[in-house]
């Protein structure tokens, strides 16, 4: 493997899809063809978040289907960057451009889900624990985290034990993911999981931890049902956990 | 030597009034340098000062300082406020790190080192997005063409400002040497991917600013210490080495310093760069592996013949539920390297 192959190259022009992702480029809801998911696809895999807006536009125009233009495209371009990502050909700053260029494209399908009653399978809670106020590797998580199909509720930084409580009974979710990045901060992680317990609310989710300074021992260590120490490891975590019930 | 100032400092009755006292904090600092048998006396690594005297500046208070972050493009006039060149802390603990540094200037066999954000991890504090920006800064966004991209070199040229006010204060102090501090600059800030494919958007965001902060520096006969715990491409760490031209270079344990002396000059001091940041835990660093890879960096250092100095990959921090876990690695790491100094000090 060559640490950088194509260096800004746009990964599926010239070479084409990857073969698994063009049979479902090739048809759509409606057993049309739909070049528009191929450059859907392409957009968010190139990070290029005004062609995945425009990419959506024209689908819907076309008469495609909100939850399948997620499912069958914009899903697999998140797991793509994945990959891509894994095989350190990807880094940071390209899974954020592709995670904006799926934001894009979710702000004009969440309305119409919204509408017809649709909704993600699976809710994320994220946010930073208490007296910590790093966000970039919890936005990355939960970047990826809806770039996997998730409903993600982002309680941003500095977030008290009680409020993780509240945000668990108010919006029940299934997974409950905390971030640290500093030894400092760390132990509020304990804290929340025991603010979990206390509420009798710990059954009901699953917690996953990282950042920086966590490891997996931490996580045994403090009850944590989950460890992953980059934001694609966070992804493929929540969909083990939950295998069987897509998102 | 750790970066234990922060260590020290927690042993004080009272660690928040110190940290804003100047005499203590001199005395916080001289006692750590002599605690680790050091003339470095580096003082505390605390990276909000200069986010805290810039935002001053437009009236954001201290409380407010740590989670501000601008979210549209600065107008002029809080721009010109911003990069003024007018030295007026309003940060009590600014107040403090210079007038510590007046206390370990008088002590002759200490040399007074200053501390400093640099001005790209300042920038990158200053807004809620900065990878995406420098991102898209790096595949030739312009400034004119996203907002994004101009609040990100708003940013920086609003932090290089803080950040020159900061030395020169410190300067005015006694400092002899800055530690500056570019922690973000990083794989993680910024792609390689980009950087392979020729874009010049660590340059512009990191060496660049960086340089005019050596400037400064030289200028005034201050030497340039370089720290960056951040992951790093070997391209970062030559241009930090033979463009910056630190005289000493301190990167994190992500790197291996036996293997990084080939692309440094020998007249650049290696620091490092222990995993001390995995301290806290004796199961994920147990204090004999500490004890393994202390000799064992000892041991390739001298081996590769490259001047290095043994120290912690970052600014040891207190915790208090591991202080002893992390006090008793710190010493562990030290009579590795000095093991018959300890032994004369015990037998005294």
């Amino acid at each position: 493997m060559r640490l950088f192959p194509a260096p800004e190259a746009d990964l599926t022009n010239g070479r084409g899809l990857p073969a698994r992702f063009a049979a479902i480029c090739r048809v759509s809801a409606r057993g049309e063809r739909m070049a528009e998911g191929n450059q859907l696809f392409e957009a968010i895999v190139n990070g290029n978040a005004k062609q995945a807006h425009a990419a959506v536009e024209t689908a819907l125009a076309g008469g495609a289907a909100p939850m399948a233009l997620i499912q069958q495209f914009m899903v697999p371009a998140m797991e793509e960057v994945g990959r891509l990502f894994e095989a350190e050909e990807y880094f940071v700053p390209e899974l954020l451009l592709s995670g904006r260029a799926m934001k894009s494209a979710m702000e004009l399908l969440k309305p119409l889900l919204s509408a017809s009653g649709q909704k993600m399978k699976i809710r994320v809670i994220v946010g930073t624990v208490k007296g910590d106020l790093h966000d970039i590797g919890k936005n990355i998580v939960a970047s990826m985290l809806e770039g996997g199909g998730f409903e993600v509720i982002d309680l941003g930084t500095d977030v008290s034990p009680e409020s993780f409580v509240a945000a668990v009974k108010e919006r029940s979710p299934q997974v409950v993911c905390m971030s640290a990045l500093l030894t400092v901060t760390m132990p509020a992680m304990k804290l929340t999981i025991d603010a979990l317990k206390s509420a009798g609310v710990r059954t009901q989710v699953k917690v996953l931890v990282g950042g920086a300074p966590v490891t997996q021992q931490y996580a045994n260590e403090i009850g944590a049902d989950g460890y992953s120490e980059n934001a694609n490891g966070a992804v493929g975590l929540v969909k083990n956990l939950f295998a069987g019930e897509a998102a | 030597m750790p970066v234990g100032a922060d260590l020290v400092l927690n042993e004080e009755p009272d660690p928040e009034a110190a940290r804003n006292h100047g005499a203590t904090l001199g005395r916080v600092i001289e006692k750590t340098a002599r605690r680790w048998n050091t003339p470095l006396a580096i003082p505390l690594m605390d990276l909000r000062l200069e986010k805290n005297d810039l935002l001053a500046r437009i009236g954001i208070n201290r409380a407010e300082a740590e989670k501000f972050q601008f979210n549209a493009p600065i107008d002029k006039s809080r721009l010109g406020i911003l990069c003024e060149k007018r030295v007026a802390f309003a940060c009590p603990g600014s107040v403090a790190r210079d007038q510590a540094l007046d206390y370990i200037a008088t002590l002759p066999d200490l040399v007074p080192v200053g501390m400093a954000i640099g001005p790209f991890s300042l920038a990158t504090r200053l807004m809620a997005d900065p990878i995406t920006a420098a991102a898209m800064a790096g595949r030739g966004i312009a400034a004119t063409d996203s907002d994004d991209v101009e609040l990100l070199f708003q940013c920086l040229r609003i932090a290089e400002a803080a950040v020159h006010r900061s030395l020169r204060s410190q300067m005015a102090h006694g400092a002899r040497a800055i530690m500056i501090c570019e922690p973000a600059a990083n794989i993680a800030f910024l792609s390689p991917r980009q950087i392979h494919s020729g874009s010049d958007v660590f340059d512009r965001l990191v060496m660049q600013p960086n340089l005019r902060v050596k400037s400064v520096l030289a200028e005034a006969g201050c030497d340039l210490i370089f720290h960056d715990c951040g992951e790093l491409i070997d391209l970062m760490v030559e241009e930090f080495a033979q463009r910056l031209h630190p005289v000493i270079l301190s990167l994190g344990s992500s790197r291996w310093l036996w293997q990084d002396a080939r692309l440094i000059p020998k007249d650049v001091v290696l620091y490092g760069n222990l995993p001390t940041k995995s301290f806290y835990s004796d199961g994920a660093m147990p204090v004999e592996e500490v004890m393994r890879r202390t000799e064992e960096l000892l041991a390739k250092m001298k081996e590769c013949g490259h001047p290095h100095i043994l120290g912690s990959e970052c600014d040891v921090l207190y915790v208090p539920e591991a202080r002893d876990a992390i006090l008793k690695k710190v010493d562990a790491m030290m009579a590795v390297a000095a093991p018959e100094e300890l032994l004369v000090k015990a037998e005294g």
